[in-house]
């Protein structure tokens, strides 16, 4: 197989609160496949979200090495892993985090801008993906008239514009109830699986988990292959 | 550009925050514009005018206080053959209220010095006002003013006489530089202004063009050799020098509170930027993990400033040129006041005033806003997420904060106390307390809300306690608002407490140095400092009630010098009231008995400062016998000039300057005569519009109207920085509890009243109010003593009291808790308006 | 007589020479720029009340030397021919105009005040070294700035004076000094004092009223020192003193005249002046003395003398082309003569712009030579150019 989209070696991170340490991970490794789902479960604080911002370069390992589609993040300054990121990492977060001075339609768009690939194809593509996740016309409405479910398509529309080869979602059906969940869910699942989308997922609802290649958790600071979950594979 | 679109947008779903905002930069503007052009306008207006009446000359030779004999003109030109010469007879003229300067020319003489006479409409103009009593040029525009035609007659008035005026014709400057310069200006032919003037055979200067090098120190030495005692030559640019120097202080004063305000306005700025950060923090994270650069999240932040400081500057600029005229009108006035009777007229808004307000403007609130974008910028894009750690970080640079504000503070009282640094150094001192005094703030504001903590407890309940802690916990918001409002507050006391002070010691003054019943003086509406001599039958007529009251006559001239001029007031006073002046230094009876003959002379304490004379020391003055050297007898208090004074007894005046005439006259009653009578026979004999004759209380009166008038400046500009200090405050606030909404609509939805919420908010924002009012008083009060024992000393000379008025800190203390109060309005109106569920899915 | 038009018109000017002045431009402007006629400048009629030149009248020397009061313009006009030992020649001009600004004075507390204004022009050409220098003064007639007295006459404009130095023969002292140039001259009287016109009555114009009482001593033995820059020349030679007083003004149709002051050897003198129409003639009022060597003269009408402009000079300061080569003749007395300017830029680009210099005087057909001045107004680049005689 071709060589993993995203590898983490030994990662040690601990954080302080107040004069207490937390070690997050010690010596964590992951490989994950070119494609391939990975979900992360575990409880509140386990670390999950913490792997996201390492995976995406917005925090940084205390030791170890983070490798994203063969860049050694570690080695990138701030600036080089903020360009990394806006170019191939999309985000998909609990609470949806649209930009709320901006239409949903410049939403979408927002990364492709970053990205500088704000052409007419980009804006093509944006009107599929707003069309795909059936909020084609709501393009020139603002976040706060959609509701959370809306809101979190428009989300997904935004994390896949510009055709990242990684998504990373933390919870993002934490906050829908069941049935909205599963709608953005059947998203991911309609939108990523053909492109061949690698997409790490942390959730802590065990339903989802039947989607996944690939199911992991996170215990004392090292990630374990969940068990009993169904759909684990390495 | 979506990204920008975003920083927009949340410009303008703000628009209070944004309005109060530009508000704080415009009105930071403003004033600094409005003080720079005022400033600039009268010195500029009184430099254009003596250039423009100069002309090109190079030195001027002056005379003493009867001017110049013309005589001296014919031996300069025809025996000296110096052909770049021209006289001068020149002095003020009252017309419909206005002062113009009437400057009386030779036309045969003026080509190679002047060219603001330019054009004639016709000959007929030259040979009117060569041939025609009265006749004079004034500007077109003047003139329609005035509502005059070309050969109107109209009435003027000189040093209180009526004369009949023809305007025989227009000045036509050849540029529109003269035309300002020329706006209160009439020029008449000399014979004319000998006349109108009551200077029939003087002048009052020669103006020359002398050669550069050897061939002018020849002329220069030449024509030393032919000059009477009296008269000395000076470069031509010694006038308008002398007011820049005598004036200096003074504006250096007014533009310290200009930037006072400005500064104001920065914290203002800051505190807004800084909040549009915070309440940011949100989405800067949001937007840090979608791949924002730090460069893009800071270009982002500080555009936003940009246009708010754009916005702020060109309405402080507009702002600032209305008020700049009525500011100049206030300086013009004062100066007329305190230095010499001068009119600024249509003094376009000048290009440099403009462009200093516009870069100070922007360049401020850029400054203002570096530290948030910093902040917002600095921070990695997980932190951003997080609010607490701010002000986790804030509470961490809280000692080394105090410690940095006591040092500053330390040093500005080191500046204090080395004479050194001079005005400059006073205000810069000035400067680095306050500074350091706002450092300061933030640890007062714990300190004194965990002390005020259980006052709101015991009047408000938990909801008090919360608005305490709610204080404390966002202290980088309030620590800065609270700083905000304290440099202001205490600025308007220690402004309020010095001018005060002031009043107080000029009327213990006055009541020393106005000691007789009854006054006259010739009646000059000019409102110069130097008035035209008394007739002197008048003054024989009224020397004869010196059986009724003992007389005393005085004279107050300037004496011009190439260094400057001095002013000489001489006084022909009795013993028992020259004991009585207020000594500084020196011993009266001893000073008394040199004095009296005129061999020696007294100093005002501002002269004895800027000249370093005290007693034992000595003046030298030109008189008409020469340049002659008079012994310092003693320094007494005087307010009336900040250049100081030189007092000379009247004997002495009269053989030094060969000049017997009077210009005020004064009376004390016999014992037993009332006042009114004696006012009744003084004007019995006074008689006529000529002379003024005046009570002392009226007298004493008219002086505190001088003096209220030359703070009305000063007044003016207190009150701007108090009301950038209130929009400040109102913006901080609103602000702070805006960011809250989110917070307060959860309180709603647990239940609390939207009465309770706003029990809360003002709670809140009173208890900022208060603490700032409270550390704004011994900011105040100090800012006061440096201003009156530093600046002023320093600028003016002057010794005086200090007397703080509780109502002016009681003042200061409303005036905080009422904005903050205000403040808490806004947002506890919107709160309670807005359905809590509404405000808890809003997710900015 | 005519020179006396001139000099009407010069003195007349003053106050317009004032607006120039004082406008502050510098000369070449100003003389660009002046495109009004002489007489457009002058042609207003001098306010009623001052005395007019009306009758014939007894002349009295040397009380008549001095001023002569409600005249609206007099002028003294000294002009002359020098030359040191070794023959190098100067011509010079000093000129003083006295302007009434109202017939009558009123009665001023100041001294300044005065209805009297002087101008002096003051001119030295240097032939050898190609040089004219001018200069021109203002000033009121008060505080000895300026004034004139009359028996011994003295004249004074700041430092330029004229004062009697003898009253028989009649004798005075000339001093002035610019910068750069200065004359020191002793003037005495050779010839008496010559009447023109109509017993010293000159008429200008149709007009009553508008004529002048003109005078003239065509020869004064002169000697004395010239100064040019630093260097002092002593000079002798012939000077020529006009002298005119009047309240009169160009007539409409007259632009301005050519007036003659010649010298010539066989000791005979001729003044001549020729007042130009605006159609290009010349003035039936145009006019002259023939001074014989015994001081007899006789009068010369317009029909008598011929003239005629054989070659033109451009002035490059100003634009303006004057005659640069006179032939004259006079066939009832026998004179045919040439006169050439000594220098051809001999202009003063004062106020008033006109051409005042020295000219040698060419005999023909035995004719004698002689020197003298010439004085030319009226002229601008137009005028020269449509009297220029076709062929050239």
């Amino acid at each position: 197989m071709a060589a993993p989209i995203v590898e983490l070696k030994g990662i040690g991170k601990s954080f302080h609160e107040g004069d207490r340490e937390r070690v997050v991970f010690r010596d964590a490794s992951l490989s994950i496949d070119p494609g391939s789902w990975v979900f992360l479960f575990g409880r509140s604080g386990s670390g999950k979200s913490t792997l996201l911002n390492l995976v995406s370069g917005i925090d940084l390992p205390d030791q170890g090495e983070v490798r994203v589609d063969g860049a050694d993040l570690s080695r990138l300054s701030e600036r080089e892993r903020t360009l990394f990121r806006r170019n191939h990492i999309g985000f998909v977060f609990q609470f949806y985090n649209l930009i709320p001075t901006l239409t949903v339609e410049e939403n979408v768009l927002l990364p492709l801008e970053l990205a500088g690939t704000l052409n007419p194809a980009g804006r093509q593509r944006a009107a599929e993906l707003l069309d795909a996740v059936g909020l084609a016309d709501r393009g020139r409405a603002f976040p706060d008239r959609l509701s959370g479910g809306e809101q979190q398509r428009v989300a997904v529309a935004r994390a896949l514009v510009h055709a990242p080869k990684l998504v990373l979602a933390d919870e993002p059906t934490g906050n829908l109830d069941a049935q909205t969940g599963r709608q953005v869910l059947d998203l991911f699942q309609r939108l990523l699986r053909p492109a061949g989308t690698t997409l790490v997922l942390v959730t802590h609802s065990g339903e989802v988990a039947s989607l996944a290649d690939r199911v992991l958790s996170i215990k004392d600071g090292v990630l374990v292959n969940a068990a009993g979950v169904s759909g684990a594979g390495t | 550009m979506i990204l920008w679109r975003a920083g927009m947008r949340n410009v303008l779903r703000h628009p209070w925050l944004t309005v109060l905002a530009v508000l704080g930069v415009a009105l930071g503007v403003a004033v600094v514009t409005a003080v720079d052009h005022a400033n600039e306008a009268a010195q500029r207006a009184f430099r254009l005018a003596a250039e423009t009446v100069a002309g090109r000359a190079t030195h001027q030779v002056v005379g003493g206080p009867t001017g110049l004999s013309e005589d001296l003109y014919r031996r300069v030109r025809v025996e000296l053959h110096l052909r770049g010469a021209a006289p001068v007879v020149s002095g003020h003229l009252q017309l419909s209220g206005r002062t113009f300067q009437l400057i009386g020319i030779d036309p045969f003489a003026e080509p190679p010095l002047r060219s603001f006479s330019s054009r004639f409409a016709d000959r007929g103009v030259v040979t009117e006002l060569l041939t025609r009593p009265g006749s004079v040029l004034m500007l077109q525009e003047s003139a329609d003013e005035l509502r005059l035609k070309r050969g109107a007659t109209f009435a003027a008035d000189s040093a209180g006489v009526g004369r009949r005026l023809v305007l025989a014709g227009f000045l036509e400057p050849p540029d529109q530089v003269s035309r300002v310069a020329l706006a209160s200006v009439l020029v008449c032919d000399i014979a004319t202004a000998q006349e109108l003037l009551g200077f029939v055979g003087r002048l009052s200067r020669i103006d020359l063009i002398l050669p550069e090098g050897e061939e002018g120190a020849r002329a220069l030495r030449e024509l030393r050799a032919v000059l009477p005692p009296g008269a000395d030559i000076v470069p031509a640019g010694a006038k308008a020098g002398a007011l820049d120097q005598m004036t200096r202080a003074f504006r250096l004063n007014l533009r310290a509170l200009s930037l006072l305000a400005l500064v104001v306005g920065m914290f203002l700025i800051y505190n807004t930027m800084t909040f549009s950060v915070v309440r940011r923090r949100r989405l800067i994270g949001m937007l840090r993990a979608l791949g924002v650069s730090r460069r893009e999240v800071f270009a982002m932040i500080c555009a936003e400033a940009l246009l708010i400081g754009i916005a702020g500057t060109v309405a402080g600029l507009a702002a600032g040129a209305l008020l700049g005229s009525e500011l100049t009108r206030l300086v013009t006035r004062t100066i007329n006041d305190l230095y010499f009777v001068m009119e600024v007229r249509r003094v376009p808004l000048l290009p440099a005033a403009l462009w200093k307000g516009a870069l100070l403007g922007v360049a401020a609130t850029l400054a203002a806003t570096l530290p948030a974008a910093l902040e917002a910028t600095g921070a990695p894009p997980r932190a951003v997420l997080s609010r607490s750690q701010v002000e986790t970080r804030s509470r961490r640079l809280l000692p080394l904060a105090s410690c940095c504000g006591a040092l500053l503070i330390a040093a500005g009282c080191g500046l204090f106390l080395t004479d050194r640094g001079g005005i400059a150094g006073g205000f810069i001192g000035l400067f680095a307390v306050i500074v350091g005094y706002t450092l300061l703030v933030p640890a007062a504001v714990m300190l004194l809300s965990a002390l005020l903590r259980p006052l709101l407890e015991l009047l408000l309940g938990s909801l008090g306690r919360m608005a305490a802690r709610g204080v404390v916990v966002s202290l980088s918001r309030t620590g800065v608002a609270t700083a905000a409002l304290v440099v202001a507050v205490s600025a308007g006391i220690g402004v309020g407490i010095m001018v005060g002070g002031f009043r107080l010691t000029v009327q213990n003054w006055l009541t020393n140095w106005l000691q007789a019943d009854v006054y006259v003086t010739s009646a000059d509406h000019g409102g110069g400092r130097y008035r035209p001599p008394l007739d002197p039958a008048l003054v024989r007529r009224l020397s004869a009630l010196q059986g009724e009251a003992q007389v005393t006559l005085s004279r107050r001239v300037r004496i011009e010098g190439a260094a400057g001029g001095v002013e000489v007031f001489s006084v022909q006073v009795p013993e028992r009231t020259f004991l009585r002046y207020p000594f500084k230094e020196g011993d009266p009876a001893r000073a008394w008995s040199s004095f009296r003959g005129g061999a020696a002379v007294l100093v005002s304490e501002p002269y004895s400062y800027r000249h370093h004379l005290h007693p034992g020391d000595s003046v030298i003055l030109r008189t008409s016998r020469g340049a002659l050297s008079f012994p310092v007898a003693g320094v007494i208090y005087d307010y009336g000039s900040d250049a100081g004074i030189v007092i000379m007894s009247r004997a002495g005046y009269v053989q030094n300057f060969a000049d017997e005439s009077v210009d005020g006259m004064s009376f004390t009653a016999r014992p037993g005569l009332p006042v009114a009578r004696l006012l009744e026979l003084v004007r019995a004999r006074g008689g006529g519009e000529q002379v003024t004759v005046v009570s002392n209380a009226q007298l004493r009166q008219a002086t505190f109207e001088v003096f209220d008038r030359t703070f009305a400046i000063t007044g003016v500009l207190r009150m701007l920085t108090m009301l950038v200090a209130f929009v400040g405050i109102l913006s901080a606030l609103m602000a702070m509890q805006v960011e809250r909404a989110r917070e307060l609509a959860v309180l709603r939805a647990v239940g609390l009243t939207p009465g309770q919420v706003w029990g809360v908010v003002c709670g809140e924002t009173v208890l900022i109010g208060l603490i700032a009012g409270l550390l704004s008083l011994p900011l105040g009060i100090a800012e006061a003593l440096v201003l009156i024992y530093v600046v002023n000393l320093r600028s003016f000379g002057w010794t005086m009291q200090l007397a703080i008025a509780p109502s002016q800190l009681v003042e200061a203390l409303v005036l905080s808790v009422s904005a903050a109060f205000l403040a808490g309005i806004y947002p506890s109106l919107r709160i309670a308006r807005t359905s809590p569920a509404l405000a808890l899915k809003e997710e900015d | 007589m005519r020179r006396f038009l001139v000099v009407t018109a010069a003195v007349a000017c003053v106050a317009l020479l004032l607006w120039y002045f004082w406008s502050g431009r510098r000369h070449s402007d100003r003389a660009r720029q002046e495109t009004f006629s002489v007489a457009q400048a002058l042609g207003g009629a001098a306010a009623p009340g001052f005395s007019r030149a009306e009758n014939p009248r007894h002349f009295f020397f040397p009380a008549d030397h001095g001023p002569h009061a409600g005249f609206r313009n007099e002028w003294w006009y000294f002009t002359g021919n020098l030359r040191t030992a070794d023959g190098r020649r100067f011509g010079y001009q000093l000129t003083f105009f006295k302007t009434l600004l109202t017939p009558v004075a009123v009665a001023r507390e100041s001294a300044w005040a005065t209805n009297q204004v002087y101008m002096a022009h003051f001119a030295v050409t240097d032939v050898a070294g190609k040089r004219y220098r001018f200069a021109e003064r203002f000033s009121r007639a008060a505080l000895g700035l300026a004034g004139a007295g009359g028996d011994p006459l003295s004249l004074r404009l700041e430092d330029w004076t004229v004062r009697q130095s003898s009253p028989r023969p009649w004798g005075v002292r000339l001093t002035a000094a610019e910068p750069d140039f200065a004359v020191d001259f002793d003037l005495v009287s050779v010839k008496p004092e010559i009447l023109n016109g109509e017993g010293g009555l000159s008429r200008k114009g149709a007009t009553p009223g508008n004529a002048s009482y003109y005078y003239s001593i065509p020869r004064m033995a002169t000697s004395g020192t010239i100064r040019i820059g630093k260097e002092r020349f002593a000079v002798s030679g012939i000077s020529w003193l006009d002298r005119e007083w009047s309240t009169s003004a160009l007539e409409q149709n007259q632009v301005g005249w050519d007036w003659f002051a010649l010298q010539f050897d066989d000791g005979r003198d001729l003044m001549f002046y020729q007042l130009r129409r605006r159609d290009g003639g010349s003035d039936p009022f145009s006019g002259g003395t023939l001074v014989a060597a015994d001081g007899r003269s006789r009068n010369l009408t317009r029909d008598e003398v011929q003239l005629e402009v054989v070659s033109w000079w451009q002035s490059p300061a100003s634009g303006v082309r004057y005659p640069s080569l006179w032939r004259l003749r006079i066939p009832s007395q026998g004179l045919y003569l040439e006169v050439v300017p000594r220098l051809a830029g001999q202009e003063l680009l004062t106020g008033f712009r006109y051409w005042e210099g020295a000219v040698a005087v060419r005999g023909l057909n035995g004719s004698p030579g002689g020197s003298g001045y010439l004085e030319m107004t009226g002229y601008s680049a137009a005028t020269a150019a449509n009297r220029e005689p076709p062929g050239r």
